[in-house]
């Protein structure tokens, strides 16, 4: 899904689209790429051909990232992490096809040490630290089945 | 160094006796909270020896304390005065230690027994409050680890103990380091000692404050993207990031895994690279510090020869063109230039380096941080970290937990992350954003093959107003060096306009991975060229 949807958004460059039709444009699920003018397709009368990079849903996001908001923040925060996300999307523009990703920088580290358990030493403050704890449990309470 | 580059009100009068210094720091005005140190000032003018100390606090209190000039009691007592003097105006600190004092005559028993002192004994450091600490709340900045107190040192902070060094306290911070300015603390508000209406810097601006205001003499902060080398410039104090790998990040309570690097704050070039020598090297409990040697950094202060006319002869350096583009402050600008040609004098060869990629570092930057700052923040849910608060439901005691603990730059963060690395994005975003820091360490690689040394503003300008810009945008000065993980120094180079004395401007010199001493070596030499220090003087 990730490639086809780089497809559909590539050519976009944030600067050149007016803020707020970016996201609108991310739901669009049939643009091919067309560099001038892929804004002004008009998505209703499109055929989806695929999944497409969709906006921010601002409560769905806090339910993944386990975050309750009031609707208050969600009001707040939803253009604001809209324009990030809209400006996030210059780097579909860039070239970067045959360039590797870089998941750090070389550290020449690589000194995983020994895949053995080792206790650590002041355990007791760690336990204390727990707000809930019966001896050898941390308590928490019940995991509901929401399905 | 940086008694030269601040305002010559000082205190040349008050240097011989640390009791009028102390009642002159009392007397002084508000305004003035950027004045010279109170000690520093009075150990080096003491020391009568034929070779005195630079002006490294660290060294120059070495020096006091073995030649019992002055005994660790009295110069912790010293700091601890002008800190609860400043402190009601800088907000530095979100802990201060009540153990400094026993700390202090403890080694004065040791240095009564002739013991043998470690290299930062009675050396006072302050730590940024990200970083943990046993025996002192650690709580980031955030409501979510209100009253946490971790049960271990952070290697970085167990090293500074093992060699001598004295916890003065923990720092205020922008929550959890996302920020530039401070003012993203869940507690309070840190003022810039120079002009107290502005803003330190951020995110370790508790951290450069403290340095600036010598409420410490050192201290340690954390570099995401920027976050030790802006709060540097703005409080006009030398800021070193090192490689990353280079320190142990082990107790640094994690953001951005792949950007993070903890850093040190100092009054002079020499003190940053004590420090940093003290702190690095490998540690089994962090996979990614490296097995690099650490060379003995101290041996770029001593053996020069400050009396060549060209002690610099022959290094190239590259003035980045594009960031001395628009968006940055005439004063700014001119600042680096004059630098430039400081260093020319001093012997480089400065040519302007282009890269072009540099603009793409930002979005790509803002992408790796957000997301990996989701999947990081994950533990402070009630349960692992974090304050708890009660439900009677797991998943609403997580949720609520996290609403209630953390604020809304951080909520806006993880949710950014979240969305990024959303199933089907990742190619979009998180990879992307990857493959731009491949660019990046190239384009930075291939300039660094053809020069010695990289310089930029440190920031595109100096201290703005509290509430001027709280949601201004990362620079990309900072942030592209922390996607190549390059170690960076930041070092004042001149003043603008504004507040009472004027405003410090910081050079940012950039070097090739593990190179720190070269970067430490060129930054001491034009921290003590004179020429400098007349321009800085009204």
């Amino acid at each position: 899904m990730g490639s086809r949807a780089l497809l559909l958004v590539k050519g976009v460059s944030s600067s050149s689209l007016p803020k707020n039709q970016l996201f609108y444009n991310f739901n669009c699920k049939s643009n091919f790429p067309r560099p001038n003018n892929w804004v002004r397709t008009n998505c209703s009368t499109t055929q989806s051909s695929g999944p497409s990079l969709e906006p921010p849903d601002l409560p769905r996001l806090a339910q993944t990232a386990r975050i309750s908001l009031t609707p208050h923040e969600v009001e707040e925060f939803a253009p604001k992490i809209g324009l990030v996300i809209d400006w996030f999307g210059q780097l579909q523009d860039v070239d970067l096809q045959s360039v590797e990703p870089s998941i750090r920088a070389d550290t020449e580290g690589d000194s995983f040490r020994a895949d053995i358990p080792e206790t650590f030493e002041n355990r007791e403050a760690m336990i204390a630290a727990v707000p809930n704890y019966e001896e050898p449990y941390i308590k928490v309470p019940k995991v509901l089945n929401k399905e | 160094m940086i008694s030269t580059l601040q305002p010559p009100r000082s205190l040349s009068h008050f240097r011989s006796n640390p009791t009028l210094l102390l009642r002159y720091a009392s007397l002084k005005p508000l305004s003035s909270l950027s004045s010279q140190p109170v000690t520093h000032s009075t150990i080096t003018d003491q020391s009568q020896s034929p070779n005195p100390p630079s002006h490294s606090q660290i060294l120059s209190t070495r020096h006091s304390l073995l030649s019992r000039h002055l005994t660790a009691t009295q110069l912790a007592e010293s700091f601890l005065t002008r800190l609860r003097l400043t402190e009601p105006h800088l907000r530095s600190f979100l802990h201060v230690s009540d153990s400094v004092l026993a700390q202090a005559r403890e080694l004065d028993e040791k240095i009564q027994r002739n013991e043998e002192l470690g290299p930062l004994a009675g050396v006072l450091v302050a730590i940024k409050d990200n970083i943990c600490t046993a025996e002192m709340p650690s709580t980031a900045g955030s409501r979510v680890l209100e009253g946490y107190t971790p049960p271990y040192d952070a290697t970085a902070v167990r090293k500074i103990k093992e060699l001598g060094g004295i916890v003065v306290g923990k720092t205020n911070l922008d929550e959890f380091g996302m920020g530039s300015t401070t003012e993203a603390s869940a507690y309070q508000v840190t003022a810039n000692p120079w002009d107290i209406s502005r803003v330190p810097g951020g995110s370790s601006g508790g951290s450069a404050a403290a340095v600036s205001a010598r409420q410490c003499m050192v201290s340690l902060g954390s570099d995401t993207g920027g976050s030790v080398r802006q709060p540097a410039s703005f409080c006009g104090v030398v800021g070193l990031k090192p490689t990353y790998g280079r320190v142990s990040r082990f107790g640094l309570m994690a953001y951005a895994s792949s950007l993070d690097v903890i850093g040190c704050f100092g009054t002079s070039v020499a003190d940053a690279g004590i420090l940093l020598h003290a702190i690095s090297g490998h540690d089994r409990l962090d996979a990614t510090s490296s097995k690099r040697e650490v060379p003995d950094f101290s041996a770029q202060f001593v053996s020069m020869n400050l009396l060549e006319s060209k002690p610099l002869k022959g290094l190239r350096i590259g003035l980045i063109r594009e960031t001395l583009d628009d968006g940055v402050d005439t004063g700014v600008t001119s600042a680096v230039r004059t630098a430039a040609l400081h260093l020319e004098e001093l012997g480089c060869c400065v040519t302007e380096v282009s890269l072009p990629s540099f603009s793409l570092g930002l979005p790509a930057y803002y992408i790796l941080a957000s997301s990996e700052s989701s999947s990081n923040l994950s533990r402070y849910d009630g349960v692992r970290y974090g304050n708890q608060v009660a439900a009677d439901e797991l998943n609403s005691q997580y949720m609520d937990s996290r609403a209630k603990g953390f604020g809304s730059e951080v909520k806006r963060r993880i949710l950014t992350g979240t969305y990024a690395l959303s199933a089907g994005y990742y190619d979009a975003y998180y990879k992307r954003a990857q493959q731009v820091r491949t660019v990046i360490q190239k384009s930075f690689k291939t300039a660094l093959d053809e020069h010695d040394i990289l310089i930029s503003p440190a920031a595109p300008s100096a201290a703005y107003k509290i509430g001027e810009k709280k949601n201004d945008p990362l620079a990309m000065y900072a942030v592209n060096v922390n996607l190549a993980g390059l170690p960076a120094l930041v070092l004042p180079c001149g003043f603008v306009e504004g507040g009472p004395a004027g405003l410090p401007v910081g050079l940012q010199m950039i070097g090739a991975a593990f190179d720190e001493g070269k970067l430490l070596k060129v930054a001491h030499i034009l921290s003590r060229h004179c020429r400098i220090a007349d321009l800085f003087l009204h």
